[in-house]
């Protein structure tokens, strides 16, 4: 957990105090931490196991949750949790049996206004995950558009 | 002469079941998933509005079971994804179009 992306660069004594505020969550198998639409309070860390990010997408006639991404060991999810509108924009399940760290938003801002260069480094780690994402999802997107133009071309 | 016409009879029901294996094995495909792959491979549309069949033809293929199809599509995520993070290591247009071994789009 000390090495969690979103806590990078923190010193070891702030790392602490903001795993201080998490509350640990054991999840099961297929077992649902969010669901796509749900209020985001929390931001979640992953302590270990995996956590398969999925959206709902017809498949002959039937919806069908498919994977769109995990997140393992150090990674963050939930990150909707400390962006406006605040709303889980993803169903996040359980690959296996995974621990969890919720961080609620809520406890991170008060600490954060109390400790500003923390919330500063805090925040710029939450803008490389998120922009992270961006860049990945640009990428796959193009790929499929070139697919989608050979196809029309073909 | 029992014995004779008994095994002639569980003959032609033993016959009959195979017939009926073997038609249903290689009945014709029901006409709409016919009609959704008839379109798929000729009317797909950039951007267009259209049936998610038309961009989708293995989605449209009637006899792959849909948990071999949810795989396919959760393989081609992730070697998209793969491809997708070798391409922001090193951001150059032949990453970028790396062709994929994903038998969803193959």
């Amino acid at each position: 957990m000390k090495n969690a992306d979103l806590l990078q660069g923190l010193a070891p004594g702030e790392i602490e105090r903001v795993l201080a505020l998490g509350q640990r969550t054991l999840l099961t198998t297929g077992a649902e931490l969010f669901h796509l639409g749900d209020d985001a309070s929390c931001i979640y860390l992953v302590a270990r196991g995996r956590i398969r990010l999925t959206l709902p997408m017809q498949v002959r006639g039937k919806q069908e949750n498919v994977l769109v991404e995990e997140r393992s060991s150090g990674q963050t999810v939930g990150w909707s949790a400390l962006i406006a509108p605040y709303q889980f924009t993803l169903t996040a399940t359980a690959a296996l049996e995974t621990e969890v760290l919720a961080l609620d938003r809520e406890a991170l801002h008060a600490y954060f206004a109390a400790h500003p260069a923390s919330g500063y480094t805090v925040s710029m780690n939450l803008a490389c995950v998120i922009g992270q994402r961006l860049q990945v999802f640009q990428a796959m997107w193009l790929r499929e558009i070139q697919r989608m133009v050979e196809l029309r071309c073909a | 002469m029992e014995m004779l016409l008994m095994g002639a009879v569980l003959s032609i029901f033993g016959l009959a079941v195979t017939c009926l294996a073997f038609g249903a094995a290689t009945r014709q495909e029901p006409s709409e998933e016919k009609e959704a792959l008839r379109v798929a491979a000729s009317n797909a549309h950039f951007f267009s509005d259209a049936p998610a069949a038309r961009i989708l033809p293995l989605a449209a293929r009637p006899r792959v079971p849909i948990e071999a199809l949810l795989l396919q599509i959760e393989n081609h995520v992730r070697l998209e994804q793969a491809a997708a993070e070798c391409f922001m290591e090193s951001p150059n247009p032949a990453l970028l179009h790396s062709r994929t071994i994903s038998t969803l789009v193959n």
